[in-house]
């Protein structure tokens, strides 16, 4: 299986799509690459050449950031946040949703697995 | 959605220039200020301000890091004190 960008090994998918393996690679700058290396998208990805593969590599070291580095960058962005003390930085820090979602019910993915509190009233009361 | 480039950022005028004011006199107060609205500039970096919060002012000195946030962002109005029978529990 090819390899691009060291770890990354997408499988025998169409091309577009294998490259979504790669963090911070989507739908669209999939496509753009194979645009961009004249790769065809369809074409399926253990049919790439060695040459198409370091095409495709050059181009994102050269104009895109993903990977380790773009994991950096976004926990740089949200350690900012946080050190500025403002209000998006605290609900980062205490794992609560940050762009105003309700959180009396819901939020489950910020808040993680429900922690059920001993005594508290049942459902139906907090229907009421 | 956010606003629109053509406008520019929103900054109280009366606030900006109570700010200018104090460059000049190069004086640094902290500025009582109820606008929690107002988009931080880089003029307003390296003063302080009061924000009001809805009850009590909130001391902000403005760093480089917070141009472009506004004043609101950093005067908490909510306060989390914890659920009840947290103590309780707690005690026990």
């Amino acid at each position: 299986m090819p390899r691009i960008l060291g770890v990354d090994i997408p499988n025998d998918k169409p091309t577009h799509i294998s490259l979504r393996y790669i963090y911070g690679i989507g739908p669209s700058l999939a496509l753009r690459l194979c645009e961009q290396a004249r790769v065809d998208p369809q074409r399926r990805a253990k049919e790439l050449s060695d040459d198409d593969i370091s095409r495709i590599a050059g181009i994102l070291d050269r104009d895109y950031t993903v990977e380790g580095p773009l994991r950096r960058q976004t926990q740089q962005f949200i350690a900012r946040l946080k050190d500025i003390g403002c209000y998006r930085g605290s609900r980062h820090r205490r794992s609560l949703p940050v762009r105003g979602q309700r959180t009396r019910t819901n939020a489950r993915t910020r808040k993680g697995p429900r922690k059920t509190v001993a005594g508290k009233k049942g459902v139906k009361e907090m229907r009421g | 959605m956010s606003r629109s480039m053509r406008k520019g950022p929103y900054v109280d005028e009366r606030l900006l220039a109570k700010v200018e004011k104090q460059e000049r006199s190069n004086t640094r107060e902290p500025i009582k200020t109820w606008s929690r609205d107002c988009t931080i500039v880089p003029e307003f970096i390296g003063h302080t301000f009061l924000i009001h919060n809805g009850k009590t002012f909130h001391k902000l000195y403005v760093i480089e890091d917070m141009v472009g946030h506004k004043l609101g962002e950093f005067s908490p109005t909510r306060m989390f004190r914890g659920h009840s029978g947290g103590k309780a529990k707690a005690a026990k």
